[in-house]
């Protein structure tokens, strides 16, 4: 008779925990969890630490040929039954379980049972060693997947990924409408069930030759003829109907994907249509441009973050910072002159220079020191110097920000000089330099190198004449 | 009974017994609340007001608006909505099946024929794209393409006041904040200096209608979204400037020691209001500063001046105003308010509406040129419209030269222009008498919607709770007009 070493009462809970935790796997789908019990479930995130910790310290330990302290091995035991117990719970409540969280959650079932299985050995001191040493080994590698596959739900798919993956969201400029804009919305929601190698209803969808083959249902889209197109009638069937697409428990479409779709399929489901091409006040051109803004807000996403404190101690009555929007981290700021102006107006919003995305210092008269710190603000896209006493050696110091966009130059005496620094502009979009010393040649090397670049010199002459003939020829009237 | 009486008076002077006595019950009640409801303390939709205040909801395509209010309805038949059949079937009654069962004003109830009267105006094609304006607007036709003409505004009042309070608060019954003090409420102020809301007035020959400073009124809001009437002259503001002899820390002194009074009244009693009035106190003495500065219009060079029309340099003039709009919005002024009096043209329509339209049209137009060469009508978005339509049937005698028309609801012109909204086209139809709306309708809180979501404001979700209900500017109605945003 083997005598055993540890409490009893310890042996008892364990049991009782790990035939619970079997219980609870087995007859998942059989349990409707009080929701005080799954309440429980919240705390998963706060103890789901220990188990790692004291597991991995405990089979470090075994594997390195030491004795694993008893205690260590108890409370680790304990630890890894009570997280996965409360990790099961957690997961009840978002039924059905996705492929992530199916994983996570056996293979955290596994390292308890195998904590569990250990512990049993060692309390019984079986001469086991190799079972105890694989034991101790498939625990290490069960935790970093366990591990991995948690974080994976709750920081997303991709947090771990390496950061220039070549999948951008942003949809270029004048898209199509087939590649960039439709096939994007049935790679995000169709496209991972009816690809060539998962022929969900025998239908592929990452081509249109293929949408329009169809599946078991016949075509999937009617050219022309949204209403007798199977795709847009499965989209709109009711949430519980069995036909509805994407099935249950995956994201539904939105209500402006589905007009886009619907939109794209009247006007002929051809994927050589641009967005230039379509008539302005056609719907579809509002709907994309809405959907290439909200990519716009995406690529903020990544700004760092600043606190609301910051910010206010960095306002004044007139250096007004706002937030673009409700939770973004980017700024637009705005600069007035105050009755003592100095350069610390600007220069101190260094601190937040990465996040100013539009900055407004119209008519301020700052110098090349403001200059120097506006040429820090590196996502810059918005800059208002116009009524500035600048040059071309303040225009020098902004060279390095690739992104802007608009740039409000107007009545400032910047030369041909800054010409080489401003068509190195590769995302300016619009560009005011009226009443500056740029010369029509130099106007003529920018509009060269910029070509897609609206370069405003004011009021087109014609017009401003006929304003300013009409005014004095009634004048003449009177 | 004393302890009691201040309670009620202070609900500041809560003391320990009061803080128990009240704690005991209220835990009570939330047990029991809890048995009646069992869903009482799950976690439910998420509160209607969740977005913080003073930012928009999501990233804005307009910081700023210019509102060209044109006060008295200028008539869309002379203006924009180009109706042949009028010339063609001029003088024939209009058909009750066109008409079908629309009320009349007490001006034409009583008459027992209603002759259709075509337009005195001639019309033209212009622009790229070949939008209908008439040629009492020869500069806003020059402008054709950057402007967006809504000929399918409509709206349920017929009578100016409700009308244009409708327009302006989203409610044909006063006392709401007009749009204006709700866009400075949901976007707070750009320039601290500054009102946020501002108002400019001027008047034209024609017949006017009243203007009230409760189109501008903040309503239940806080007074410091209230709008400011912009005076033309010497003294913008009045009561602005300081008396002969008080000097600028003298007028600091005495607001900081206002303002630390204040301060205490504020501990003693709670009200927000007081806090307002400190704020606009400073605000005020900044104003001191930025006002005369902004508005010194002098600073301008002649040929902006000319652009907008030598009215400009006239104090009070429709152009003038506009010369200043443009000045407060480059100077961060969220909503910039102009109205124009003397568009209710119900006789002599031909020579008041020119007379009108000789007001208001190049300056209108300039405005919009002189916006966009600043590169401003990329974030300020314009309109320009009047509270209603006018009838496409003669008021009065019928004489093509000299006749009028009445109030008419159901279809009426407006344009927008920069500020996220699609240039050159127009938006909507009219049947051919220009009665009714046969294509793309707009209501006024389609209208409200539309301007709120450029602003980066989703209008269901601007709120403020008063009197037990929470309010919007578009009350329980409203659609985004998708189709007109860029």
């Amino acid at each position: 008779m083997i005598k055993k070493n540890s409490s009893p009462r310890v042996d008892y809970v364990i049991f009782g925990l790990t035939v619970f935790l079997i219980f609870c796997l087995v007859f998942e789908s059989f349990l409707d969890l009080p929701s005080m019990v799954a309440w429980l479930g919240r705390l998963h995130p706060l103890v789901l630490h220990f188990p790692i910790v004291l597991l991995l310290m405990a089979a470090g330990i075994g594997l390195l040929n030491q004795i694993v302290p008893r205690l260590l091995l108890t409370i680790a035991t304990l630890s890894a039954l009570i997280t996965a117990i409360t990790g099961f719970f957690l997961g009840t409540e978002s039924a059905p379980k996705a492929d992530l969280l199916f994983w996570h959650q056996w293979m955290g079932a596994g390292v308890a049972l195998l904590a569990v299985l250990w512990y049993w050995i060692s309390t019984n001191h079986l001469q086991q060693t190799y079972l105890v040493r694989g034991i101790q080994l498939v625990v290490i590698v069960l935790i970093g997947l366990t591990g991995h596959y948690g974080g994976m739900i709750t920081h997303g798919e991709d947090f771990l990924a390496l950061p220039n993956s070549n999948k951008t969201e942003k949809i270029p400029e004048n898209p199509l409408i087939y590649e960039h804009v439709v096939h994007r919305i049935m790679d995000k929601n169709c496209i991972a069930c009816h690809n060539p190698n998962k022929k969900k209803g025998e239908l592929e969808m990452n081509s249109l030759g293929a949408l329009i083959e169809g599946g078991e249902s016949g075509p999937s889209i009617v050219v022309g003829d949204p209403e007798n197109s199977e795709l847009i009638r499965r989209l709109h069937l009711p949430m519980e109907n069995e036909e509805h697409m994407p099935p249950e428990g995956k994201k539904p479409l939105s209500q402006d994907e589905i007009r886009i779709l619907e939109r794209w399929i009247t006007l002929g489901a051809s994927d050589t249509l641009r967005l230039e091409h379509l008539d302005n006040t056609d719907p579809l051109v509002g709907l994309v441009r809405k959907m290439m803004d909200q990519g716009a807000e995406n690529k903020w996403a990544k700004l760092p973050k600043v606190a609301d404190t910051t910010l206010l101690n960095l306002a004044s009555d007139y250096v007004t910072i706002r937030r673009i929007s409700g939770n973004s981290q980017a700024l637009s700021v705005s600069v007035f002159l105050p009755p003592n102006y100095s350069s610390k107006n600007i220069t101190r919003l260094q601190r937040i220079a990465n996040n100013i995305v539009e900055l407004d210092m119209s008519g301020i008269p700052i110098g090349e020191e403001e200059l120097a710190a506006v040429g820090q603000c590196q996502n810059l896209e918005w800059l208002e110097i116009d009524r500035t006493p600048i040059t071309d050696l303040g225009i020098d110091k902004l060279k390095t920000l690739s992104k802007l966009r608009v740039i409000k130059a107007y009545e400032t005496a910047i030369t041909d000089e800054s010409v080489t620094v401003l068509k190195g502009f590769s995302s300016l979009k619009s560009l005011y330099i009226w009443e500056t010393q740029i010369t029509d040649s130099g106007l003529s090397e920018l509009k060269e190198a910029l070509p897609n670049v609206h370069i405003v010199r004011g009021i087109d002459p014609e017009l401003k004449d006929a304003f300013i003939k009409q005014a004095t020829s009634l004048d003449s009237l009177q | 009974m004393e302890e009691d009486k201040s309670k009620s008076e202070n609900p500041l002077k809560v003391n320990r017994r009061h803080f128990f006595s009240q704690l005991s019950v209220g835990i009570g009640s939330l047990a029991l609340g809890s048995l009646l409801i069992p869903d009482l303390f799950k976690g439910g939709p998420k509160p209607l007001a969740s977005q913080p205040l003073g930012i928009p909801h999501f990233a804005p395509k307009a910081k700023r608006v210019i509102y060209l209010f044109q006060s008295g309805a200028p008539s869309q038949l002379e203006s924009f909505d180009y109706k042949p059949t009028l010339a063609k079937r001029m003088g024939e009654d209009l058909p009750d099946s066109v008409r079908n069962g629309q009320r009349l004003t007490g001006m034409t109830a009583g008459q027992d024929k209603f002759p259709l009267m075509p337009s005195a105006a001639k019309f033209a094609q212009h622009g790229k794209s070949g939008a209908w304006v008439s040629e009492f607007f020869p500069h806003i036709a020059k402008i054709a393409d950057d402007i967006c003409i809504v000929k399918s505004m409509h709206t349920e009042a017929i009578n100016h006041d409700p009308a244009i309070t409708f327009f302006q608060t989203g409610s044909q019954q006063s006392g709401r904040p007009s749009m204006g003090s709700w866009m400075s409420y949901g976007l707070g102020s750009e320039n601290q200096n500054l009102p946020s809301f501002v108002v400019l007035t001027s008047r034209g020959k024609g017949n006017s209608q009243g203007l009230y400073s409760k189109l501008w009124s903040s309503g239940f809001l806080d007074s410091k979204h209230q709008g400011v009437l912009l005076r033309s002259g010497k003294d913008p503001v009045l009561y602005l400037n300081d008396p002969d002899g008080i000097s600028r820390s003298d007028k600091r002194h005495l607001l900081d020691h206002v303002s630390s009074l204040n301060k205490l009244h504020h501990i003693e009693t709670g009200d927000d209001e007081i806090e307002s009035r400190i704020a606009q106190y400073e605000m005020a003495y900044r104003m001191q500063m930025s006002v005369p500065d902004v508005m010194d219009i002098k600073k301008e060079p002649e040929s902006i001046i000319k652009l907008y029309g030598e009215d400009s340099q006239v104090p009070g003039t429709y152009a003038a105003n506009c010369l200043q709009a443009r000045r407060l919005a480059e100077n961060g002024v969220r909503f910039i308010q102009l109205y124009h009096q003397g568009w209710d043209q119900h006789g002599n329509l031909p020579n008041e509406m020119a007379g009108q339209a000789k007001d208001v049209d190049q300056a209108s137009a300039a405005l919009i040129l002189d916006l966009k060469q600043r590169g401003m009508l990329e974030d300020t978005l314009v309109i320009w419209g009047g509270e209603f339509g006018r009838t496409n049937y003669c008021q009065g005698n019928f004489d093509p030269k000299n006749y009028g028309r009445d109030h008419h609801p159901r279809a009426f012109s407006i344009w927008m222009a920069g500020g996220g909204i699609k240039p050159g086209i127009t938006f909507g139809e009219t049947d051919e008498f220009g009665y009714n709306i046969v294509k793309n309708p707009v209501h006024i809180n389609d209208f409200h919607a539309t301007i709120m979501n450029n602003l980066g404001l989703d209008h269901e979700q601007l709120t403020y709770k008063y009197q037990g209900r929470r309010f919007r500017l578009t009350d329980v109605a409203g659609n985004v007009i998708k189709d007109i945003i860029t």
